[in-house]
Order: structure tokens, then C-alpha cells, then sequence
């Protein structure tokens, strides 16, 4: 340990003010502080100080989401071991799957640092452990074969555009994690949308994700029963809920993500009035949709065209299909782009389960809408709390008059 | 009596609680007053090093205000006058002479039968220093109206000084102050207590008793005004400090000028007690209970107290010493830490943390980042204000928009806990401060 120190006290010597290696003092403080927490004193009052600071909140974010991990890899394996028709055991299935998630992973995280770095050190700011965050969010919204060097320009895209030309942590619109999905989602469309990426599989093995099925059936039915006629996968409720079907690695088994909510919840991290009015919103508006089609298919309001099995999917179906969880829970509780106000986050998470409904039901060309959902309200959150703030404002003026 | 419950807030579990009781102590042979206690003044000084002064002889004055004088707190010879960068005056050191305050006479008759009574006599002895106002946190100008007048004493602060406790002997005095402060609004005059704390005061109509409960903040001024009465535009209301009660009480009723002020000393690196002393009391009489060689002194409490050294002094409005444990460790990967007892956090970030009482140190615990909005203020900020709003206008430097989100009803004591908790380690209170100087030289 003296040694380490030793070497961070040498090496600080070189990024000291005035040294010809003062600009990597982001850098190097970056990696100090992550070995040896800071001997930073208060100056003034507050004299005394709370032991949470931005790396263990950012570091909490990454802990909840390494069971999504570890469950993801064995899912991969899984899905790739029925199609091989091979058993491999529960371990040789997450190693397998492991083979997948490492590559996306550390692609990610050399993009991530590449960018957080080169403008902590232009800027002459302190490296932000958010992007710990964004580079271990990224992988989890990819299918498994996606090729690596997508990941890298995705990465960079989202950080850069998504963060560092606002000005960093802190001052972000959008969600960088969701901008590199998104950003990904339109520029390589083949290799992130579709029936084909979902699973691992033999050359042109299809696997058909649970969003799929009822937005591109045979015949219209109801999405219930579109389900249950799939014979490649066990769409069931429970089956669903449990994860062992095509998806993104990180979005399919719904406990581990509940887990996760549940443990950000009870640190204080993530908003639970987030989570909660997005499935409120979520629910509500699957319901209307299925109000909509009764009354359009079954009831007396004859439309013509072909029905929307969409508008059939129950709202406990909408919760668990897609990565809806996932994005509530992780990318939409992000506390820089969502709303700041406690009133203007029941707002936004409210709107962001109405937009995905929205999006996956009644929009022909994507049935995943969580994401698109999430980054329209990171526009709108100024915009509620400014609402939300001037409210606050009419209420102190009313008094005073 | 109104009863109020505030809700968001923290009390910091820290070790080194006082034991209701008190310790002996030396007499204090010097004692300071320093014009950096005073927001917005410009001081002019009336004596020089040398000069016999007596208690209550104007010392100095305010060059933008010359109305208000201050008073000397001890009679004596002034020792020392410190100064500071650009001559500032730091320190004005009166080596107090004890013979000389016996024998100071004291006013035979005194008619308090008005409010311009009241204000006389607080002018003749130099007293208006005492009295506070919101917004601002500055001394008043004893031309203005106050809407009302309130005084706390339900301080809610870590290692506050317990005034149950330390004014049990002077409820005469407490009656007669409050009775007097009154005669100077008005309005209301609020006087918050705690439980059954000073429950003789609801004898009295005139008093507007106001029974607080909750965490801190809860027991300071601008919160509990925030509540009953809330501070608009334009609008000031005046404040005393609840320890300040008997040295009012006794002008008012006896004509006697007596500084004394029984003071507490507490924090994990010292031996916590009270002592018996006086305003501007110095530190130094009480090394003997230091515990540890590196030691931070704070005059007042741990949130928004000054830093002094060993041979500082008590500030004007404070009572109370605090003392931590200057702390230079880096323990290797801090933040990975499980938790324990050697961690203390309001999130639930910690295993098994904030059980017991907690060994505070001046360590930051952690490095300074952009602000990232986690509900951390909010959870410890009880007013109905946006703080994050608030000092998001404050960094824009927008004045109206400041108002509008009433910024005249905090004062940097209302958000210490802001800071206390933030992430980010940012300091609101140097915001908020920031926003209302940029209105008060605006002006």
C-alpha cells in the first residue's frame, strides 16, 4: 500500500501547476482518488461532511446492474444452446455468453474513457465518474453479436454528443447511454433491429423478440393468443418475466432488474416517483389501448383495415415485454436529464409510460419505444420543472399581496 | 401555542454531547469582539490599542449606518487590535479588568412604558447589535418596522447549546426581555420552544408560543418563519438570539450591562462541558480538555460555525465551541467501503452505519463534482422553496427570478444540511450567500 502511495506521490509531482505534464492532472486525479480516497478537508461550514460522495453513487448504479450482467451472459448461452440443439450446463452457459458480453463491454469502456478523458484534460475539469455509469449501461441495451466497432462509435457518439458538448455531468440533456442506443439504432439498423440478432445462433438463425410477434402477425389475433402460438420461445407471463427469451443482454430477466430498483431505491440514488409513475402511465394508457381495440373489434364501432394486435397486449404483458424495466428503472431515473422537481419527475415518469405505449402500439416502423420515450421526455423535463418552479412562484406572489 | 412538525431535515448523530452540567473555569482575563461577525457593515473604529473602555461604550460603528454603534463587552484596556488582509479588522482585544465592572453604575430608573422607550435605552448602551433582521442576517436599523419579532429557543444544531439548560437560571430575565422586545413590533412576537421547554411562557398573551418538533433544521429562525409567517419582498422581520435573552433581560430590567454568557464546549475531540463565561470568550482557557494534538476549533456549531485557532475567540452571535479531529487520512479505495461504524451518510449507503454516535473529522469525503440533482438538498431542505431552483438563478445572477423563488427567506444556516449531504460536496451556503449579497449591493 506505502508503495502505491508512494508512486501516486511521485507521479502527482509531475502534473503539479507549471509542469510541462500539468494537463494530465485530471487524469492522474482520477485514478488517485480511486485508490486512495481524497484527503480533501472542508474549509469552512459545513466543517463536517456525509461519507457518500459522486464515486460511490455512480459505483452503487454500476452494482445494481452486474446481476443484469451475469444474467445476461447466461441467457446468451442459454438461447444459443437451443438453437445448437447442445447442452452446456448452467456455467458453460454463462461463459459462453461471457465470450459475448466482455468484448462489448471493454469496446464500451475504452470508448468511454478515450472521450471522458480527452475533455477533462481540454476542459481542465475533474474526471466524473458518471460515465462509469453510461459505459456500463451501453452494453446492456446491445444484442449479443453486434460488432464491436459499432459499439466503439455508438460509445463515442453518446458521450460526446450526448454529454461532453453541453459540458459534461451535470449539464447533459439527453442521457448519453440512451443516445448511443439510439444513435446505433438508426445508423446500423441490421445489426440492432429485427429478427435476426436476438439469440445466437447457427448462420440465419431467427428468433423473434416478444415485441415482434404482435407487431408483425400473420393474421391479426390478440396478442395473448399471438403469443401462445409461438412455438420457438415460451412466451408465457412467467416465462417472460424470468428473461430466457430474445433480447437486449441486459433487459430480459425482470427480478434482477427489480432488484436493482429496489436496492437504488433504499440508498437514495434513483427516483421511486420515477419508476412508479412510468408504469402508472404504462398501465394507463395500455388499458385505454385496450378499451380502443375492444371497441373498435369486438364493440359496436366497426373500423375499417386491418385491426392492431398491439392495441390487445394487456398492461402486465407491455411491463414485461421489451425493455421496458430496464429503462425506467436505469436510463429514465437518471438524475441530470430527468425532471428536478419532485412534482415534475411524477410528470415525467407518468409521460415516458404513455410515450412507450404509444410509440410500440400505434408507430408501424419500431415496436421498442422505451427509449425514444425516454429521450423525447429528457427534452421535456426542462420544461416541467419550469412549470413546476413557476407554480411555486404564483403561490409566493399570491402571498404577498 | 401553535405547534409545528417539520419533517425534512437531519439531526447529525456526532459524539460529544455536553452532560447538563457545569465544569469550572478560570475567570476570562481577555475577551474580543470582531466586526467579521456582522454581515454588510464597514466598521469605523472609535478607540485605539491602549484605550480605557467600559462595558457598553461604543467601540465602533457602522460607516453606512452610524446610528448603530457597538458596544465594548468588557471594561478594561483595549490590548490588541488585529488586522487582517487590506486591514480589516479582525480582532479587537479587551483585557478585561474586573474591579472596573463592579463598580460600573447602573441606571437607577428606568421607563420602558414605550416603544421609543425601549429604543432609547438599546441606543444608549449600544445594544442594537444584538438584534438581527431577515433578510440579510445583518444587524437592524432601529429605523425600520419589523412585521413581526422572533427568537428560537429550540436550537436544533449538532452540539447546539441546550438552552433549557443554560438559561434555567434567568427566566425572569427571559420574561422581562421578551416583554420589552415586544413593545418594538407591531406584529407578533414568536418565541419557538421545544417539548416542554420553557413552558412557563405560556403565561403570557403577548408571546405567540410556537411549539417546533422535527430534525434540524427545524429550530432555526428563517424555517420556522418559513411556517407561520413567511418572509415576502420587501418585508423584515428582527431576531434574537435565544442566548442573548438575560444579558437583554437585565437592561431591561435592572439597568445592569452584564456579558456573561454561559457557553458549551462539545465535539469528538474534546471533553465536552459547560462553562460559565462571557460574549467573545477565548479558547485557550479551555485546552486542558482537548483530547488530540490536531484539532480544528470552531466558534459555534459544525455546520455553519468560524474556524478560530487555539487563542480565537467566541463569535458574537455564537455560544457554543465545537472541536473536531483535523483529519489528513486516505484510507485505500474509500469509496468501495462496506461500512461500519467509521462511515456516517443519510443515504443508506452504509452497512450499518449512524448507529452510534458518530466521530466526525473535518475530511471532505470526497472530491468536488458537478452537481448531480439525487434529492439530496431537497431531502434535508423543509422550506417550500425550490432550492435547486434557487441556486441554479443565483449562479445566473438573476435577480428577479432569486425573488421570485424567495431567496429572502434563507440564510446560509437553512441550507448547511444541504451541504452537509451533497454528493457533489458543493457549498449551498456560499451560494445562497453569493445570491443575496448580488441583491443587497444591487440596491
Amino acid at each position: 500500500m506505502n508503495f502505491l502511495r508512494k508512486i501516486f506521490e511521485e507521479t502527482g509531482k509531475l502534473v503539479e501547476k507549471g509542469k510541462p505534464l500539468s494537463w494530465a492532472y485530471p487524469v492522474w486525479e482520477a485514478a488517485d482518488t480511486i485508490f486512495f480516497s481524497t484527503n480533501k478537508q472542508t474549509s469552512k461550514g459545513p466543517h463536517i461532511r456525509d461519507n457518500m460522495d459522486i464515486k460511490r453513487t455512480m459505483f452503487f448504479v454500476v452494482i445494481a446492474l452486474i446481476p443484469c450482467y451475469i444474467f445476461g451472459a447466461y441467457n446468451i448461452g442459454y438461447l444459443n444452446a437451443l438453437a445448437m440443439e447442445i447442452e452446456r450446463g448452467i456455467i458453460g452457459n454463462t461463459i459462453f455468453g461471457f465470450t459475448y458480453v466482455i468484448p462489448i463491454l471493454i469496446a464500451t469502456f475504452v470508448a468511454g474513457a478515450i472521450c471522458e478523458l480527452t475533455f477533462a484534460i481540454i476542459r481542465k475539469h475533474e474526471v466524473n465518474e458518471g460515465f462509469l455509469v453510461s459505459c456500463a449501461l451501453i452494453p446492456l441495451t446491445m444484442p449479443p453479436d453486434v460488432p464491436l466497432w459499432q459499439v466503439f462509435i455508438g460509445t463515442s457518439f453518446g458521450i460526446i454528443i450526448g454529454k461532453e458538448i453541453f459540458g459534461g455531468v451535470g449539464t447533459n440533456i439527453f442521457n448519453p447511454a440512451l443516445t448511443s442506443r439510439a444513435f446505433m439504432y438508426f445508423a446500423f439498423p441490421t445489426k440492432i433491429s429485427g429478427d435476426k440478432v436476438w439469440a445466437v445462433g447457427p448462420d440465419g438463425y431467427s428468433g423473434a423478440t416478444a415485441l415482434a410477434i404482435p407487431a408483425n402477425p400473420v393474421e391479426y389475433d390478440t396478442a395473448s393468443n399471438l403469443f401462445a402460438a409461438n412455438t420457438q420461445f415460451d412466451y408465457s407471463t412467467v416465462n417472460m418475466f424470468w428473461g430466457l427469451i430474445p433480447g437486449s443482454i441486459g433487459e430480459t430477466n425482470k427480478l434482477l432488474i427489480l432488484f436493482g430498483a429496489f436496492f437504488l431505491i433504499y440508498c437514495g440514488i434513483a427516483s421511486w416517483r420515477i419508476m412508479l409513475s412510468s408504469v402508472l402511465g404504462l398501465v394507463f394508457t395500455a388499458l385505454l389501448f385496450n378499451l380502443l381495440n375492444y371497441l373498435t373489434v369486438d364493440g359496436i364501432l366497426q373500423a375499417g383495415g386491418f385491426p392492431n394486435a398491439m392495441l390487445t397486449i394487456t398492461p402486465l404483458q407491455h411491463i414485461l415485454i421489451g425493455s421496458f424495466l430496464f429503462g425506467t428503472v436505469f436510463m429514465a431515473t437518471e438524475p441530470v436529464t430527468s425532471s428536478h422537481t419532485n412534482t415534475g419527475r411524477w410528470i415525467y415518469g407518468f409521460l415516458i409510460g404513455v410515450l412507450t405505449v404509444i410509440i410500440r402500439s400505434i408507430n408501424p416502423a419500431y415496436p421498442e419505444g422505451v427509449f425514444l420515450a425516454i429521450l423525447i421526455m429528457n427534452m421535456f423535463a426542462p420544461l416541467i420543472d419550469y412549470y413546476v418552479v413557476q407554480a411555486n412562484i404564483k403561490m409566493r406572489l399570491a402571498r404577498n399581496v | 401555542m401553535q405547534k409545528i412538525t417539520i419533517k425534512k431535515g437531519h439531526n447529525i448523530n456526532i459524539s460529544g454531547l455536553a452532560s447538563r452540567e457545569y465544569s469550572n473555569a478560570p475567570t476570562q482575563k481577555f475577551v474580543s469582539i470582531s466586526p467579521q461577525d456582522f454581515n454588510y457593515i464597514k466598521p469605523k473604529l472609535l478607540v485605539k490599542e491602549g484605550d480605557q473602555v467600559s462595558l457598553g461604550d461604543a467601540i465602533f460603528f457602522d460607516k453606512t449606518n452610524p446610528e448603530v454603534k457597538w458596544p465594548s463587552i468588557a471594561s478594561g484596556t483595549i490590548s490588541k487590535i488585529v488586522y487582517g488582509e487590506r486591514r480589516a479588522v479582525l480582532d479587537i482585544i479587551i483585557e478585561v479588568d474586573e474591579e472596573k465592572e463592579k463598580n460600573i453604575e447602573s441606571d437607577k430608573q428606568i421607563n420602558l412604558s414605550s416603544k421609543d422607550n425601549v429604543k432609547e435605552l438599546i441606543h444608549k448602551h449600544n445594544f442594537w447589535p444584538f438584534f438581527t433582521q431577515r433578510p440579510f442576517n445583518k444587524v437592524v436599523n432601529p429605523n425600520d418596522n419589523p412585521k413581526c419579532i422572533i427568537v428560537s429557543l429550540a436550537d436544533s444544531s449538532p452540539l447546539a447549546n441546550n438552552l433549557s439548560f443554560s438559561l434555567a437560571e434567568s427566566k425572569e430575565y427571559i420574561i422581562s426581555a421578551l416583554s420589552n422586545l415586544k413593545k418594538l413590533t407591531d406584529g407578533q412576537l414568536y418565541v419557538a420552544v421545544r417539548g416542554d421547554n420553557f413552558s412557563f411562557l405560556s403565561d403570557y398573551d403577548f408571546i405567540n408560543l410556537i411549539q417546533v418538533e422535527g430534525p434540524h433544521p427545524s429550530g432555526n429562525v428563517g424555517v420556522i418563519l418559513n411556517r407561520v409567517n413567511p418572509l415576502n419582498q420587501n418585508e423584515i422581520v428582527w431576531t434574537v438570539h435565544g442566548s442573548h435573552l438575560p444579558v437583554l433581560g437585565k437592561l431591561f430590567s435592572k439597568g445592569v450591562i452584564d456579558f456573561s454568557l454561559n457557553i458549551c464546549i462539545g465535539g469528538p475531540a474534546v471533553k465536552p462541558s459547560y462553562i460559565k463565561s462571557r460574549i467573545g470568550a477565548r479558547f485557550n482557557l479551555y485546552k486542558d480538555s482537548l483530547l488530540m494534538e490536531n484539532v480544528r476549533i470552531i466558534s459555534g456549531n459544525v455546520l455553519t460555525g468560524k474556524h478560530v485557532d487555539i487563542d480565537g475567540f467566541l463569535g458574537f452571535y455564537h455560544s457554543s465551541f465545537s472541536v473536531i479531529e483535523e483529519s489528513y487520512e486516505r484510507p485505500f479505495i474509500g469509496w468501495l467501503h462496506p461500512g461500519g461504524k467509521s462511515k456516517y451518510s443519510v443515504f443508506n449507503a452504509y452497512l450499518g452505519s449512524n448507529k452510534k454516535s458518530f466521530d466526525f473529522t473535518t475530511l471532505q469525503n470526497g472530491s468536488n463534482r458537478a452537481f448531480v440533482p439525487i434529492d439530496a438538498w431537497e431531502k434535508v431542505f423543509p422550506m417550500d422553496i425550490y432550492i435547486n431552483a434557487l441556486a441554479r438563478s443565483i449562479e445566473a445572477n438573476d435577480i428577479d427570478e432569486m425573488e421570485q423563488l424567495g431567496i429572502y427567506e434563507c440564510d446560509e444556516e437553512d441550507v448547511a444540511l444541504c451541504s452537509f449531504v451533497c454528493p457533489s460536496k458543493s457549498d449551498v451556503g456560499a451560494i445562497i450567500r453569493k445570491g443575496l449579497d448580488t441583491i443587497y449591493f444591487d440596491k
